[in-house]
């Protein structure tokens, strides 16, 4: 049984509890064990934009926490994968920078080594055993399911930082979703942003974003759109009917996490999955 | 600490202003000389369409020496962060990681922090996570919070005080 930390970050264990309940729901079926530490913070990635030596040092610092039980990281928010591996790349390959931030870990007594590897949700779901561990529990395949997959922009991009799929034909999501008995189909807008970090600033931008992206999708008969991230979840799931409003379209795109799909599938109640906080219509999907 | 530590700086800090500009025009050499304006970055560009974001011109006005008036303008935070610049850029030159060097200097300089910022590095430093714990709404409208849910207690800095230690250490670094 392999064994990792889990890092939640902000946003899942705030309020995108689907994601969290669907995630603690289905990786001990597929053996993996997580285990919850105490003290962590933001991974400074929602900052990067106010201050770059807050994004690392927050990222730093909640490394060193897994670190210090000498447990690998599962971050399932992508953009906290992203800024804990950026910092990763730095920090083991910049002595100088490394000694600085820790020298601002001492006060909590923390120490960044570089010994933790940093885990994304496609790392933990994605190999050949993974693969096959998953099809080998499906008890109620997602028949002819025609799927709308969202990578979101900080699980595939910056390649040169290592991100667990290919930047511009990211096809892992996909083979899971097969590996379910779903049917995954590509769409021009595959690769478009939510918009979702706008929120911060330009929120109606950002719903325009989201709108636009969904209203293709809708118009392209999909049965479901599937997403990993908890901040394009917001907007996609969420925020849909706002969405819609800001491109003057009805949107009824029913939006899982693929950890809810992939729990769906192995036949685990709806309860555990987190299904009630789906704000889509997510029941036009009846599987049986 | 107060907030205004980490995100202004104030006038008579002229060693600091020294360092940012030294650091934005090395910012400049560092950049914008391999930059050919083949425009790659604005055709992918998520903000170009609606917010007339064009990362090209971004590049060739740093090139030019525009910095002040850069770090001015809210074009700057019109930025989506989704990296397809620095992805598919020939010459390696990564506008957005540009544009987050000019929002830092732009809020290291005491300029106004557009939106919400603010509040999530307030919240930052008073509890280390970007919002607190929200009761969440259902499709069938019950509010339900992490206890009901079975959901163990959420993880965030023990030790408040030296958390914010650290962070108070960070805001009189240079960025």
């Amino acid at each position: 049984m392999k064994k990792y930390a889990l890092y939640p970050g902000c946003v899942i264990p705030t309020e995108q509890y689907a994601y969290e309940l669907s995630i603690r729901e289905i990786l001990p079926l597929l053996d993996i064990k997580l285990v919850d530490l105490k003290g962590f913070s933001c991974c400074g990635e929602p900052m990067k934009s106010v201050n770059q030596m807050l994004t690392i040092s927050l990222s730093a610092r909640n490394i060193a926490i897994a670190e210090a039980e000498n447990l690998d990281v599962f971050a399932p928010c992508p953009m906290c994968h992203l800024a804990m591996s950026e910092c990763k790349r730095i920090l083991d390959s910049d002595e100088k920078t490394k000694e600085r931030i820790n020298s601002f870990l001492a006060d909590e007594n923390l120490k960044y080594t570089g010994k933790s590897k940093i885990l994304s949700i496609l790392d933990i779901l994605y190999d050949d055993e993974g693969l096959k561990k998953i099809s080998g529990l499906v008890k109620k395949p997602l028949k002819d399911v025609k799927i709308a997959v969202h990578y979101g922009c900080h699980l595939i991009r910056p390649s040169e930082i290592g991100r667990p799929d290919n930047s511009e034909n990211p096809q892992k999501i996909e083979q899971i979703l097969k590996a379910i008995g779903a049917k995954p189909a590509s769409y021009p807008e595959k690769l478009d942003c939510c918009g979702g970090l706008l929120t911060t600033n330009l929120p109606e931008t950002a719903l325009t974003k989201t709108g636009q992206k969904l209203q293709a999708v809708q118009q392209q008969g999909f049965d479901a759109f599937v997403d990993v991230c908890p901040w394009c979840h917001r907007q996609y799931d969420s925020k849909q009917t706002k969405a819609g409003e800001t491109v003057a379209t009805k949107l009824e795109v029913p939006v899982f996490y693929l950890t809810q799909l992939i729990g769906l599938a192995f036949g685990v109640k709806k309860e555990k999955l987190g299904l009630e906080f789906n704000l889509s219509p997510v029941d036009k999907l009846k599987i049986d | 600490m107060s907030i205004v530590d980490l995100t202004s700086m104030s006038e008579s800090q002229t060693a600091i202003k020294n360092e940012i500009n030294q650091r934005l025009s090395k910012l400049k050499d560092e950049v914008s000389d391999y930059c050919y304006q083949c425009a790659k970055c604005t055709s992918g560009c998520e903000a170009h369409k609606l917010l007339e974001l064009e990362p090209h011109k971004i590049i060739a006005l740093l090139k030019r020496g525009l910095i002040d008036e850069m770090t001015n303008s809210e074009v700057i935070w019109t930025c989506m962060s989704c990296f397809k610049c620095r992805e598919r850029c020939p010459q390696k030159v990564a506008p957005v990681e540009v544009l987050f060097a000019l929002k830092n200097m732009a809020v290291a300089s005491g300029k106004q922090i557009p939106g919400n910022y603010t509040a999530m590095l307030q919240s930052i430093l008073t509890m280390g996570l970007i919002q607190d714990v929200k009761s969440v709404t259902t499709n069938d409208n019950k509010t339900k919070n992490r206890t009901e849910l079975g959901l163990p207690e959420i993880s965030k800095p023990i030790d408040l005080a030296k958390f914010q230690m650290v962070l108070s250490k960070l805001a009189v670094e240079k960025i």
